[in-house]
């Protein structure tokens, strides 16, 4: 039972960080991003099918997190440039129309959940301590870690840097921040490379536990909007809390027998519980603006 | 003469395509208040957005202290030197008063040359722009213009819905702007506020430049700028009190 909820800690910060990076794409350049998790998974398998072909891992590793980061970065400038003057339905629209090409390409070149599960490596694999018959695994240590310092050094960045104060402006204002002098296209396309680098990051870290087939990994987008929406897609300390009680209610779910069949259930149940408690008192039109 | 800091010649601009700037050509001179009037849709902020690259020009030239910058993205426009303070009050509300100085800074000019210019946002740094009030907003719009060291300030109607005393004190901080050697090209309501501090004025009617000359002819010449505005020979009784950039508002009318 422990141990399941120490596992569903482990997902946890890996659906915190692919929640953040959602809402950090939402909040600083305006797209619901569909594309980012197949994003990660091209950089991710970039880098495992290097490693298949003999290279070193610590070489395979920065090559496939180049190859997340110059993707995004494409798909990035692809929706700046072409769609920049559009509203926010239409870029999430495109993204979703990216996503489901991306997917087609990936498993075109990466293979099926039957045919293409390539073996990741796994670091985080040996446990830190066991206390009886509790073990605690690197990787929940690992992924958590990672999930706190990225919600902390955004939040940083973003208050106490001129970069963040001007992604805040951009943000808030796009045409104000841009008649103040601000480079929206560039910094724009630099939160696009942090995001897929990131995303790429955060897959390999999960593609081990999740049997590493492209398609699982890429469609690990779903649990990364429904996350984001805990967050209201604007929080960042309610996103990362909210990646990581749906990992452990995951875990848990897995545990207890009555409810193991419905597993995959549970979680999006007691998301629109909290959605609906969360949102009683608002209208809907004036809360959610961004 | 020199080189005019800001310089149109037969700019046009549409919205959504409509036309709605035809043809306009004016001269903004440095460390000088050029003033823009102009009746109600007149095209006074659509020229202005036309400028800082808000809307996009069809036609004519946009020279910036005598570099083309018409086909330039809006914020090249501003690092090129040019400030504009939108019709809108448009703070970063979310932000504080510092943190909305600091986004804009470019060169060494920083906030305390704000400060100085608005003592009054000095006591505010660490507040939300957002809970500031519409004068104290305002301040901050224009301190962020100085900050960014602009060479050309834009102003398009800073002082709407605020307390006379308080127009005059942005009326002020205009001219301590021009004696930085700043250009301002100024849109306002209150005509006559902005001709006591004017020099060159231009007046729009449908778009087209229909009266250019000297600050100083419109400013005694009640009648002539009626005439410029509407386009009749006389002032008479009006469509009624509703009818709102009336050339010779008085502050006085204000509650
Ligand atoms: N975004 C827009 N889309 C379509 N038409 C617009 C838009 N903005 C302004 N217009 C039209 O362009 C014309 C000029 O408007 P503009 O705002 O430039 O006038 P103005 O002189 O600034 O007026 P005011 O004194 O009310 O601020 C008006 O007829 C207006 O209806
Ligand atoms: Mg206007």
């Amino acid at each position: 039972m422990v141990n399941s909820v120490i596992a569903g800690l482990t997902s946890g910060g890996v659906y915190a960080l692919l929640g953040l990076c959602v809402v950090l794409t939402y909040r600083l350049v305006a797209v619901v991003n569909f594309t980012m998790a197949a994003v990660g998974a091209m950089g991710a398998f970039v880098m495992v099918s290097l490693t298949d072909a003999g290279v070193s891992a610590w070489l395979a590793l920065p090559v496939g997190v180049a190859a997340g980061a110059a993707l995004s970065a494409a798909l990035g400038a692809v929706l700046v440039r072409w769609f920049g003057g559009h509203g926010q339905n239409t870029k999430a629209a495109v993204s979703v129309a990216l996503y489901v090409a991306l997917m087609a390409v990936g498993l075109r070149l990466f293979g099926s959940t039957t045919t293409g599960a390539h073996s990741f490596p796994r670091p985080f694999d040996a446990p830190v301590f066991s206390a009886g018959s509790v073990v605690v695994p690197q990787s929940a240590l690992v992924s958590l870690a990672f999930a706190v310092l990225i919600t902390a050094g955004v939040g940083l960045v973003l208050h106490r840097t001129r970069v963040g104060l001007r992604l805040q402006a951009l943000s808030e204002q796009p045409s104000t921040a841009q008649v103040v002098g601000i480079a929206a296209p560039r910094l724009a396309l630099v939160v696009w490379v942090v995001i897929g680098a990131v995303t790429t990051l955060v897959i390999l870290l999960v593609a081990p536990r999740l049997g590493g087939d492209f398609s699982t990994l890429g469609k690990l987008i779903n649990t990364a909007l429904a996350v984001a929406m805990l967050g209201a897609f604007r929080s960042l300390p309610l996103t990362l809390a909210g990646g990581l009680v749906l990992g452990c209610l995951e875990g848990l779910s897995a545990a207890v027998e009555a409810v193991q069949q419905y597993q995959g259930v549970v979680p999006f149940l007691v998301i629109v519980v909290l959605l609906w408690w969360r949102s009683r008192h608002e209208v809907w039109d004036t809360a959610h603006s961004r | 003469m020199s080189v005019p800091a800001l310089s149109l010649k037969d700019v046009s601009i549409k919205r959504a395509d409509v036309p709605v700037v035809h043809g306009v050509s004016l001269d903004v001179e440095p460390a000088s208040v050029t003033v823009l009037l102009g009746a109600n849709g007149a095209g006074k902020t659509t020229l202005m957005d036309g400028i800082a690259g808000l809307a996009r020009t069809g036609g004519g030239t946009v020279e910036l202290d005598g570099h083309r910058v018409d086909k330039l993205p809006t914020y090249r426009r501003a690092q090129a030197g040019l400030a504009y303070v939108e019709q809108a009050r448009t703070v970063f509300r979310t932000l504080t008063v510092e943190q909305n100085l600091l986004v804009s800074q470019t060169g060494d000019r920083g906030p305390e040359a704000a400060y100085r210019l608005f003592p009054e946002l000095d006591k505010r740094r660490t507040l939300q722009a957002g809970s500031l009030s519409g004068g104290e907003q305002q301040m901050l719009v224009l301190g962020r213009a100085l900050v960014s060291g602009p060479q050309t300030v834009l102003i398009d109607e800073m002082s709407a819905g605020l307390a006379p005393v308080v127009v005059r004190r942005l009326m002020r901080a205009v001219t301590d702007l021009v004696e930085l050697g700043i250009a301002v090209l100024l849109i306002e309501q209150f005509a006559h506020l902005a001709l006591e501090i004017g020099s060159r004025a231009y007046v729009l009617r449908k778009g087209r430049v229909a009266f250019e000359g000297a600050c100083a002819d419109l400013r005694d010449d009640s009648a002539r700028l009626h005439a410029a505005y509407f386009g009749t020979a006389q002032p008479h009784g009006g469509p009624g009190p509703a009818d709102r950039p009336r050339p010779d508002a008085a502050e006085s009318e204000r509650p």
